[in-house]
């Protein structure tokens, strides 16, 4: 007999979302992700001053900021047709390390821990389900982690505002890298609290994830999904240094090959959206919300690649960097975010040796009357792109697909599920409940529904619109 | 008799705000105070207001989770999901209970742009939690840009039709902490205020004096450049932001002395304008956020 559960709202994530699974002798055989929030990003972007696209997307999601700052400079560089600097792109990305760091520690203590760890120290933080497994000595361990995470995340927040003004919402990325200059001061201000963070993952982070790996073995085998990978690439094509972690590549079970951005598309035939066309272009979508429409279930839309989904985020550039076998499971998804973390700060540190104090990387910019760009860039959990417009100075449209918008898509009209969606198909659920499993799966992802339903755009388009 | 003679007291932000947490903690293991029960909803917005919470110093985080409130409920980070959240939510109702709320309301579709969660079978909305437990709470703060006053989310042309928390229960009285996103000293420390003393102080707009009182303009270290007309003519520069579009100018609050992060940092040290982002109005009334043409007639704006 069918029995559906939903789990709505899905806590430990940044945003709404409500899961709906349908489970057959305890097995997942449907299921769907929502996205719960709506407020429209793209159509308040119109008619504004497209400097401001920088302060205002990063608005969009309060754990992941500093991604957007990133991606709308790029946008914007690509736009007014600006090389930075390297001395800019070393300190934007600097930037952007901090924030890396940031999320996956907070990922992992505070969102992924309490799933696997029974935390007492705070009804709060103790789950419902009764599958803990870890013994006493090792949980309660790591329980107390999840309290000592919470000052090392602080300082790579830290680190982030020493360069960047503040966090979340930073003021320092932008147009050419960073609005200040490095002083000595502030690049060993950053080492200094580097150090810490960096003893923090290596002693307690990654062998955490391991212990917990260790006693729940079967979710290497839990959480597939389709097994296409992508990536915008990471920290990769500097002048002098090269590619210090990961360059555009999909791969798919047949191949590996260049990431070619031509081949994005994004389809709203499940999502609460109505256009001319079902499938369109990330340039020239232009779709209205529209929550009576038949079959909808979800604010988030689904960006294809080749008409494939695919997954994003620590995973899947750990695998196309060959840094990591290509065994992809939730259980390797959350692994994968631990590693990264300790390789993010290594590359942080390499940046930090290229910095040359004083060099001021700004200049007075001038807006183009009418300009296209992109700006594409991996960042947390994964692929990010912006896509905008320029005319009579102002923004004349905007675009942005998510990293969750990728992992947590709605299913297509070729039949294809959402990555998560899939991911979660003959899950067997011991307790229907209690479900322990579907959250770990989901949480695996990182999914922030903030990021990904932030959407829409108005149903006018721009005749000038560069196709990329 | 004293034994000692002491120094003044630091009248500092920081060192008053730290006084208050320190004295409501020892309060609070003493007994004198009974922990008071949080409830901490995150509605149409970007939750960044809590990550920055969790940012806070002075008190931190985990303290005050762990002494000052009873957190109940709190999506970010509770490990109950689906429908025993939700039952942990409204179990709070008939109990006493602070509100502090960030996020818009999103009034779109009967508030169906934002659904927080399924109670009793239907989506429960932002909407509906609002009101239902703004009306209950002994006390309510609207934490951030978006429950002060719609902020970001009700951007123009604001697609969701997002209001402040305000807005929806007209009748009641908040202490509004706008920001974007709020500093976790400016709740944390008015929290701490509403236990040991109650409401704080509040202006007209029902900002808490003690954070909120006078403008970013008065206190900024680069005032000096402004009072000799000496101005920055982009990002990076060292003298005045004013002509890129600095809003300290109109911006009450005490950024120039509190910074960010541990105090390290604030967007004017780091060479950029203030965006107004803790002034009502943010961010339609402040944009544009930069520009390199302020003293140019603009057609249009």
């Amino acid at each position: 007999m069918n029995k559906k559960i939903i789990i709505n709202p899905l806590t430990r994530i940044s945003g709404f979302m409500e899961i709906d699974v349908t489970i057959e002798n305890n097995q997942v055989i449907d299921a769907k992700t929502k996205g719960n929030l709506f407020r429209g990003f793209e159509q308040m972007l119109v008619g504004r001053n497209p400097f401001d696209a920088v302060y205002f997307t990063q608005r969009i999601c309060g754990i992941c900021s500093a991604a957007h700052s990133m991606a709308s400079s790029l946008a914007l560089e690509d736009a007014l047709n600006i090389q930075p600097m390297e001395q800019g792109r070393y300190l934007r990305d600097i930037i952007h390390c901090c924030e890396f760091l940031q999320n996956h520690i907070r990922h992992f203590y505070q969102y992924t821990v309490p799933d696997f760890v029974k935390i007492e120290q705070n009804p709060l933080l103790l789950s419902d389900h009764d599958d803990f497994r870890l013994p006493k000595a090792i949980n309660d361990r790591i329980s107390q982690h999840y309290f000592d995470s919470l000052p090392i995340s602080r300082l790579a927040h830290q680190m982030l505002a020493v360069l960047g003004g503040k966090a979340p919402h930073n003021h320092g990325v932008f147009i050419g890298g960073i609005a200040t200059q490095a002083t000595a001061e502030k690049i060993v201000h950053i080492d200094s609290i580097l150090q810490k963070v960096i003893q923090f993952i290596d002693e307690k982070m990654i062998p955490d994830v391991y212990e917990i790996a260790h006693y729940y073995l079967e979710y290497f085998q839990l959480g597939k999904g389709y097994g296409n990978l992508l990536t915008y690439g990471s920290f990769n094509d500097y002048k002098d240094l090269g590619t210090l972690y990961v360059d555009p590549l999909v791969a798919t079970s047949k191949s590996v090959e260049i990431f070619d951005e031509n081949k994005i598309q994004e389809k709203i035939d499940y999502s609460w959206f109505t256009s001319k066309k079902s499938t369109n272009q990330p340039s020239e979508a232009v779709t209205v919300p529209d929550m009576e429409k038949e079959k909808a279930y979800s604010w988030v839309k689904a960006p294809r690649y080749d008409n494939l989904p695919f997954e994003v985020g620590p995973l899947a550039r750990l695998i196309l960097s060959g840094a990591y076998d290509n065994k992809i499971s939730a259980m390797d998804r959350t692994i994968a975010r631990a590693i990264e973390a300790k390789k993010i700060a290594e590359i942080m540190k390499i940046l930090l040796q290229q910095i040359i104090p004083g060099v001021d990387v700004q200049k007075k910019y001038e807006l183009p009357e009418v300009a296209a760009g992109r700006g594409l860039v991996d960042t947390t959990r994964g692929a990010l792109g912006h896509w905008l417009g320029i005319q009579d100075k102002k923004l004349s449209f905007y675009q942005i697909i998510t990293p969750s918008t990728w992992d947590f898509s709605t299913r297509d009209n070729n039949g294809y599920r959402g990555v998560a969606e899939e991911a979660l198909i003959g899950t067997p659920i011991q307790n229907p409940d209690k479900p322990a499993e579907i959250g770990r799966i989901l949480r695996s992802f990182d999914p922030c529904m903030s990021c990904a339903t932030h959407v829409y755009s108005p149903g006018r388009q721009v005749k000038t619109i560069k196709v990329f | 008799m004293k034994p000692y003679i002491l120094p003044p007291e630091s009248m500092t932000n920081e060192a008053i705000s730290s006084r208050l947490t320190n004295s409501a903690l020892t309060n609070i293991d003493k007994g004198l105070i009974k922990k008071k029960n949080l409830v901490y909803l995150e509605l149409n917005g970007c939750s960044g207001n809590i990550i920055s919470l969790l940012n806070g110093q002075n008190p931190d985080f985990e303290y005050t989770l762990n002494s000052m409130v009873n957190l109940r409920y709190c999506n970010s980070l509770m490990a109950s999901e689906g429908d025993r959240a939700i039952e942990k939510l409204m179990n709070t109702l008939d109990e006493d209970f602070i509100l502090a709320v960030e996020g818009a309301v999103a009034l779109k579709n009967n508030g169906l742009y934002n659904v927080i969660g399924s109670w009793e079978g239907k989506p429960l909305t932002g909407l509906q939690a609002a009101k239902m437990f703004g009306e209950r709470a002994s006390h309510i703060l609207a934490v951030g840009a978006c429950a002060t006053h719609g902020g970001i989310s009700a951007a123009k042309p604001n697609p969701s039709q997002s209001v402040g928390l305000q807005k929806v229960l007209p009748q009641k009285k908040m202490i509004k902490l706008p920001g974007c996103p709020v500093h976790p000293d400016w709740f944390l420390g008015t929290l701490a205020h509403l236990l040991l003393y109650g409401e704080p102080e509040t202006d007209n707009m029902d900002r808490p004096l003690m954070f909120y009182s006078s403008l970013i303009h008065d206190r900024c270290p680069r005032r000096p450049f402004f009072d000799r007309g000496i101005f920055a003519e982009k990002l990076g520069d060292k003298t005045c932001l004013f002509k890129l579009g600095c809003r300290g100018p109109v911006t009450r609050v005490d950024c120039p002395t509190r910074q960010w992060n541990g105090h390290v940092n604030w967007p004017i040290g780091d060479d950029t304008p203030c965006i107004g982002c803790a002034q009502f109005g943010f961010p339609d009334a402040m944009a544009p956020f930069i520009s390199y043409d302020t003293t140019k007639v603009v057609k249009n704006e």
